[in-house]
């Protein structure tokens, strides 16, 4: 069975958060999250960052455009609450069952290996929600790991540029 | 846009495409009900904190316990990257086997919400939703119409096959037609986001850790108080984060409580939207309620049959729709002739008037009534209109009237001439055509004769009225008209039963003749070709061999009797009765079926007063003949001698016996103690019909006019003591003549 590559290339260096460090320089990074073939409608999911201690740092995608389906995401939706711009130019179609999502983002060069986390919530219609599908520490080791999550992701992957 | 016109173009745009969602509904529907029967019920007043502590027995990894809306218990567990989703029973936790949301394939349900095409199709989907509710209400409204109020909605419908598949279908499921339309609105106003349906942020909550072990489920205390006839979904914490919480969601909301302390740490009520959602749903796809989804499956596959007899109709109508020849443009012509006719019978008329004009060298232009004006070249204007039902309008020309109320004649009025047609038998005969002359008048436009009316489309009425107008117009004009026959049926003769006629007279033979009508396809009676269903008391019309014009006869049976019964005396010289008392047990003859709506009698447990005389007994025959419901139903009936007239004697009195007619009453007025005529006999019974009329008594009454009119006179004497009259009886349908 052939598994087309979805790509949606989005360019988030725009997004200069208050709550970041000082952006000195910054790197791409490319995330590649290859679905499960759970056999259900398109799913909803959110990658987001989040800090050593767990608070919400920045959203870097949504794929699934329906707010009404974002309570969901519940991990992501609770914590990014405050975030008024948590879908400016970040949000795409969900992505079916079997199929890939591939994001690039620009991350400040501090974030890496401070104890940031990359975050995905995960939800398809009459299936279970996964908050905190997946959760896999920003570092340079762990660059182009593959990493199981709990019930839709097959892997996923980051490659820092 | 009348209402006609708004469901007959929605039905056929809109009504198409719903034919595709209503039949995808009806395979939705399955859901329910396949997970109804799969699902063993929940134990309902269980606490979920028991429930907890058996399934956390049975099921390692447990995640989430979901009570799905079928009435199942859920479980949702993670264990070594395998997720599983388990039918539980509650009673002890043993995992029953595997849970799937749906029985059908995913692009089922797409289908049905979005025609596969994403978020544009849901658009479409829901605008297919709100023209099937414009569908139910002006599908409602014409049911109304047609049947003559709230009151008539359960009475005996009639047409083709598909007029009648599409009201008595109509009538049954278009409430809840209207309803599934309204709730897919409704659910489709939040999933396009016109409506929020969430309470806003959920609370920012987390286990505080207090040195101590999370407590087990069984020692919480909400979950001890909550049913599980009340719970929708529990979350259960996280294994590895020890901040997670529990997550509880009933139909009142959600709450958290904490894992080490067991205490509520926040709770969030569900918002007035998502309740609304939450019926919404319930009512659209029956989850939760499988009974309800059968009824929703089965009125989904309705769609196809509401469609399919909707283009038949509509394509029926097309067939029949006037067709006027010889029309000039409006600007040029010299007379213009108005008609308004719910059957289109009036429309042959007006082409026959306008031919005869044409001759003498008139520019004619014929329109509907509805279209009513003047130009600067017209000089006589002629209104056709035919009245429906009790003094209604034709449906078409129903805002006629006061649109004309609002036209001024101007300066020089063109002289506009009202012939009405109508139905004695009706109280309002030619109301409509009275109510528009009033009404022309008083605008202060002449006339160039007064109002004539035409009783039955009599051809002969017609040609008077001919006479007068060639007289007026100082021209030679002949209205010749020649009904059209509705297309017939060859019915054969099986059976006839000879009656001797009286003594002076031996030719006055008479005969009930029963006869079979041919087989017909499916595609034959959804068109309403062959003959049409009938019941008794409506009328059979009988075109003999060398004549265009029928001869109708009053039905002694119904379609459910399984023949065509009539009873037929011979009239001096008459062509139509000499050709049927002629006719050989095989021999065939052209026959139709015309209705006699206000003939019939009404679904009703009041009692029946029948008044026949002679072979109008037939119509009163076949009533008593179908009244396998034991109404009771009391029969007066005239004739002239016991022995040689008394059609249906013998049935008549099996009938008695059965207790399918209550009583009988006889007269002969030309044997000795006969009793006289028929009206002496309701004379003598004065006392006990007002009793009968006291109780709500609908009457019948069927013979010779001169016969009606006595009986009417005779009934108004009887009634006057009650402050009632026969007018009045009419007025409220419960007093009919069908009379020859």
């Amino acid at each position: 069975m052939s598994k087309p590559l979805l790509t949606i290339v989005a360019t988030a260096a725009a997004l200069a958060m208050s709550t970041l460090p000082t952006v000195a320089h910054s790197r791409q990074v490319t995330l590649t999250a290859q679905l499960k073939n759970y056999g259900g409608d398109g799913a909803y999911l959110a990658a987001y960052l989040t800090d050593a201690k767990g608070a919400y740092v920045r959203t870097l995608w949504v794929a699934g455009g329906k707010a009404k389906y974002y309570t969901h995401l519940s991990d992501w939706n609770r914590l990014s609450a405050g975030d008024s711009k948590r879908l400016a130019g970040v949000t795409g179609a969900s992505v079916g069952a079997g199929r890939a999502l591939k994001v690039t983002a620009d991350l400040a060069d501090a974030l890496i290996d401070a104890g940031y986390e990359i975050r995905i919530d995960a939800a398809a219609e009459d299936m279970r929600d996964s908050p905190s599908e997946i959760r896999l520490p920003l570092s340079s080791a762990n660059s182009g790991k593959p990493q199981a999550g709990k019930q839709y992701i097959q892997s996923l992957t980051f490659q820092l540029q | 846009m009348s209402w006609k016109a708004i469901h007959r173009w929605l039905g056929l745009t809109a009504g198409t495409l719903a034919l595709v969602l209503g039949l995808s509904g009806a395979f939705l529907a399955f859901d329910p009900v396949q997970q109804a029967w799969q699902a063993p019920a929940a134990a309902g007043d269980l606490s979920v904190a028991t429930l907890v502590e058996r399934v956390a027995r049975t099921v390692p990894g447990v995640q989430e316990i979901r009570h799905v809306p079928s009435g199942g218990i859920v479980v949702f567990s993670f264990l070594e990257d395998q997720a599983k989703a388990s039918y539980v029973n509650p009673a002890d936790g043993r995992v029953l086997g595997p849970w799937q949301p749906s029985a059908l394939p995913r692009w089922v349900k797409n289908l049905h919400r979005s025609l596969l095409l994403g978020d544009a199709g849901r658009w479409g989907a829901a605008s297919i939703a709100l023209g099937m509710a414009l569908l139910s209400v002006s599908g409602l409204v014409l049911l109304l119409r047609r049947m003559g109020g709230w009151r008539q909605l359960a009475a005996r419908v009639r047409g083709s096959l598909a007029q009648r598949l599409h009201v008595l279908v109509g009538r049954v499921v278009l409430a809840v037609l209207f309803l599934t339309s309204i709730t897919a609105l409704t659910m489709s106003a939040s999933t396009l986001g016109l409506v929020a349906l969430d309470a806003g942020t959920e609370p920012e909550v987390a286990s505080v850790a207090i040195g101590q072990a999370a407590l087990p489920a069984a020692q919480l205390v909400m979950l001890q108080g909550l049913r599980v006839q009340d719970l929708r979904r529990l979350n259960f914490p996280d294994a590895t984060d020890p901040q997670d919480t529990w997550q509880v969601a009933t139909i009142q909301g959600k709450s958290w409580i904490d894992r080490y302390s067991g205490h509520t740490l926040a709770t969030q009520g569900s918002t007035e939207a998502q309740r609304i959602y939450d019926w919404a749903l319930v009512l659209h796809t029956g989850e939760s309620a499988w009974p309800w989804a059968v009824v929703l499956g089965l009125v989904g596959a309705c769609v196809l049959l509401f469609w399919l007899s909707g283009v038949v109709i509509w394509w029926q109508a097309r067939q029949q729709a006037p067709h006027i020849t010889g029309n000039s443009p409006l600007a040029q012509a010299d007379v213009l002739i108005f008609v308004a006719s719910e059957g289109g019978s009036t429309w042959g008329f007006a082409q026959t008037l306008q031919d005869a004009l044409r001759k003498n060298g008139h520019r004619v232009h014929t329109s509907a009534l509805e279209n009513f004006q003047t130009t600067a070249a017209s000089r006589q204007v002629f209104v056709l209109a035919a009245t429906y039902g009790d003094g209604q309008a034709p449906a078409h020309a129903s805002g006629a009237l006061a649109q004309i109320a609002k036209l001024s004649p101007g300066a020089a009025p063109v002289p506009v001439t009202v012939l009405g047609f109508g139905d004695r038998q009706f109280g309002a005969y030619c109301a409509f055509g009275e109510a528009l002359e009033q009404t022309l008048r008083t605008q202060g436009w002449p006339a160039l004769l007064p109002l004539e009316r035409i009783h039955q489309q009599s051809s002969q009425q017609f040609a008077r009225w001919g006479g007068a107008l060639a007289q007026a117009l100082g021209e030679p004009l002949v209205l010749d008209h020649v009904p059209r026959v509705p297309p017939t049926t060859a019915i054969t003769l099986v059976s006839r039963q000879e009656f001797a006629g009286p003594p002076e007279s031996a030719a006055q033979v008479a005969a009930i003749l029963r006869f079979s009508w041919p087989a017909q396809s499916l595609g034959e009676r959804l068109r309403g070709l062959g003959l049409a269903h009938f019941a008794a008391g409506d009328l059979v019309g009988i075109v003999p061999p060398g004549s265009a014009v029928p001869r109708y006869y009053s039905l002694a049976s119904g379609w459910e009797d399984g023949f065509l019964e009539i009873c037929v005396r011979q009239m001096p010289g008459g062509l139509c009765s000499t050709h049927l008392l002629g006719l050989q047990l095989g021999n065939r003859c052209a026959a139709f079926i015309r209705s006699n709506p206000g003939f019939e009698l009404p679904r009703t447990r009041r009692p029946v007063v029948l008044v026949g005389a002679g072979t109008g007994v037939a119509p009163l025959a076949g009533f008593i003949r179908r009244n396998d419901r034991r109404i009771p139903m009391h029969l007066y009936f005239g004739g002239r001698d016991p022995a040689r007239d008394f059609y249906f004697g013998p049935e008549i009195q099996r009938w008695l016996g059965e207790g399918r007619l209550a009583t009988l009453q006889t007269t002969f007025s030309r044997v000795p103690e006969g009793g006289g005529y028929v009206q002496d006999a309701l004379r003598r019974d004065a006392e006990r019909l007002r009793g009968l009329v006291a109780q709500g008594a609908i009457l019948r009454v069927c013979g010779s006019r001169a016969m009606a009119d006595g009986v009417a006179e005779a009934l108004d004497d009887v009634l006057a003591p009650l402050r009632l009259s026969v007018r009045q009886l009419k007025a409220k349908d419960r007093y009919a003549e069908d009379v020859f």
